[in-house]
Order: structure tokens, then C-alpha cells, then sequence
């Protein structure tokens, strides 16, 4: 049987091209952190971190309340834009149950972290950021946003800049899930 | 046969294409093969490194406008017999991005070079010399930023042998006749 050479280099030119978009998706996948199956879904990774104001934070703590967990930096352009919209949205529903933390995964040291904070007005915790902490929620950029529900389950997460609004649903989702502080008490 | 070779072809390109990891998932920078820098025993001389920053992202300049912002700086080890001089950096481009349309960021992106002065000493033995550094940056696109990172950087130096000093005649001694 005689092979058309035509449709063999078609055949071939089809698996390269199948074989690019795999590889290109896997790395992707990876590097945008392809534990989404190992974290979405479930209770977030718990971790003690120092406050600006040097006292620890841990994060089980805050189990009744839903929680809005950001990575940022000081030099990071795209997390001062969402700065001045956390502010807003802490005063808006903070007395609902929420909070959100601020973790700076940054080389700057405290101080400039702080002066970097209260330039910006910000009236939530800032913790100082550790890798340690970074690796288990596979933040590779900045910002990364995470949802926590009032049970601590991670709800979702947002890489890099989102519109206000987005912000908005998951901290509503996060805080219509699990069990409030009153219920508990 | 003629067929099979260019499937084969096509196989490992597309493979290797896959392979680039050129933007924040690898380097978002990258360093074209610098020239190899031929100087002489004795003489200081300048090398451009060329650096390219991948399409879609942009690094701080060397002078960025916010000291909260990380600036590109190259750091090259001098060797025993080669002094490493001035490092000349471009200007950044002043651009806006759609995080912050109001505030300009002083950036490179694209293609830049940076010039870097070599000196080799006149006690350098003749032959070809590696030069380590890293090139120290951090990278950003329109809707996030990336830790910084270290790109490693290299060059060769070939030194030539200095030519001989010109030979002076002795001084003559006038003579009175």
C-alpha cells in the first residue's frame, strides 16, 4: 500500500502543532499553579506571620470571618491600584465578617513596607511575607488574591490586576459560605 | 524519504519552539551572545552587552522614579588580571501602563544595551578570559509583576600583547668643536 506523502506530512504538521499547544498549556498550568485542584476547594494552608506592628497573625485565627488573603509587594505597580479599593472594601464589609489580610512578598525591609502601607492608607494587617508561606499557595506573581469562606476554605483566586467588581462577587460568595463568628459563639 | 525527513523537521521544531521559555514563566530577560572584546595589555575598552526584554513585559531602568521600584543593575566580578570599570546604562523610556495610566514608570523594554568598561592590566598574560556577572532585574506586564530575578551574564575577553614601547635614540651629548 502506497502512502501519500502529502497526507503523511499533513498528519505530521498536525501532530507538531498538537504537540506545541501541550506543552506551552502544561508549563502554563504549572506556572500559574497547578495545585487550583490541590488548594480551590479546599481548607486554606494555615500559617503564623508577623504584623508590621510585630505581633503574630495566624490565620486559623480568623476562622468565622471571610477573608480576602493578598500578596502584593512594594514594588509592585499593579497591587497599588487594588490598594485604595481593599481599603474602601474593608470599611464597606468589615462589620459583615470580613477582613482582609495583606501579605508583602517583598525583599524591602519592614520599615519601608510600613512607610509603603501608610502611604497608602491601608487599614488592614500587613504581614511580612515568607517563601515558606508564598510556596504553599504557589504565588509566582503578584498580586495574587485568595477567597477564604468563614470556614477557611479557599474559595478562589485571582492572579495578577481584576476589576473592582470581581473583587466584590468572591468576597460576597465568601461570606454568604460557612459559619459566621455569631453563630459560633 | 524526503517526506519523512521534513515531518521530522516540523516534529523537533515544534518541540523545540515549546522548549523557548522566554517571559515570566522563564526568564522575562534574555542576553544576545556578546561579542568577544579584543583588548590590548594596557588599554581600557569598552563592550555592549545587548539584553532583550521578552514582548509584552517591561524591567525598571537603572533609574526608576519611585524608590519602592527594584532598578535593573548589572553586577560584573573582576577578574585578578582585569579591572572592570564603568557600567554605562541607557535611559529608560517614561511609559504609562493601563495599571496606572496617570503615573509614568521610567522602563526598559525591547532591545537595550549596556556598556561596560574593561581594563586589562598590563601584567595580563595574552590569551581569551571569561567575565562572569548577573544582570539583576525585575519584570512586570500590564496586569502583574514578577519577583525579581538574576539573569546570569557572560562575555569573552581575548587580550592581545601590547606592542613594544618605540625605541628612543640615546640623548647625544653636545659636542663643542
Amino acid at each position: 500500500m502506497k502512502r501519500n506523502p502529502l497526507i503523511l506530512f499533513f498528519i505530521a504538521a498536525v501532530v507538531a502543532a498538537m504537540l506545541f499547544a501541550g506543552i506551552r498549556i502544561a508549563r502554563n498550568n504549572r506556572a500559574n499553579g497547578s495545585a487550583k485542584g490541590q488548594l480551590i476547594g479546599n481548607v486554606a494552608p494555615n500559617f503564623v506571620l508577623q504584623t508590621l506592628d510585630g505581633k503574630n497573625l495566624k490565620l486559623s485565627d480568623l476562622r468565622g470571618k471571610a477573608v480576602l488573603l493578598n500578596f502584593w509587594a512594594t514594588y509592585c505597580g499593579p497591587c497599588k491600584i487594588e490598594m485604595p479599593w481593599f481599603v474602601e472594601l474593608q470599611k464597606e464589609y468589615g462589620p459583615q465578617g470580613f477582613q482582609i489580610v495583606g501579605v508583602a512578598n517583598d525583599d524591602a525591609s519592614a520599615e519601608d513596607i510600613a512607610k509603603f502601607a501608610k502611604e497608602m492608607g491601608i487599614n488592614y494587617p500587613i504581614l511580612i511575607g515568607k517563601d515558606s508561606v508564598s510556596d504553599r499557595y504557589n504565588v509566582s506573581v503578584l498580586p495574587t488574591t485568595f477567597f477564604l469562606d468563614r470556614d477557611g476554605k479557599l474559595i478562589a483566586r485571582e492572579f495578577g490586576l481584576v476589576s473592582r467588581s470581581v473583587f466584590v462577587d468572591h468576597i460576597k460568595k465568601a461570606m454568604s459560605q460557612g459559619q459566621a463568628v455569631q453563630a459560633q459563639k | 524519504m524526503k517526506v519523512f525527513l521534513a515531518s521530522a523537521l516540523l516534529l523537533f521544531s515544534a518541540w523545540a519552539w515549546a522548549q523557548d521559555d522566554f517571559g515570566p514563566q522563564g526568564p522575562a530577560v534574555k542576553m544576545a551572545t556578546a561579542p568577544v572584546l579584543t583588548a590590548v595589555q594596557g588599554k581600557p575598552d569598552t563592550i555592549s552587552l545587548q539584553f532583550r526584554v521578552a514582548s509584552g513585559y517591561h524591567i525598571n531602568s537603572n533609574q526608576p522614579k519611585s524608590e519602592f521600584l527594584i532598578p535593573t543593575v548589572l553586577k560584573v566580578e573582576a577578574t585578578t588580571d582585569i579591572v572592570i570599570g564603568k557600567t554605562t546604562y541607557p535611559e529608560g523610556q517614561d511609559m504609562s501602563f493601563a495599571f496606572a495610566p496617570d503615573e509614568k514608570l521610567n522602563v526598559y523594554t525591547g532591545d537595550f544595551i549596556i556598556d561596560v568598561l574593561v581594563r586589562p592590566l598590563h601584567s595580563v598574560q595574552p590569551g581569551k578570559y571569561v567575565v562572569r556577572g548577573t544582570l539583576k532585574y525585575q519584570a512586570c506586564d500590564n496586569a502583574a509583576c514578577y519577583p525579581p530575578k538574576q539573569l546570569p551574564v557572560s562575555f569573552d575577553v581575548k587580550i592581545a600583547k601590547a606592542p613594544p614601547a618605540p625605541v628612543q635614540n640615546p640623548a647625544q651629548s653636545p659636542h663643542a668643536h
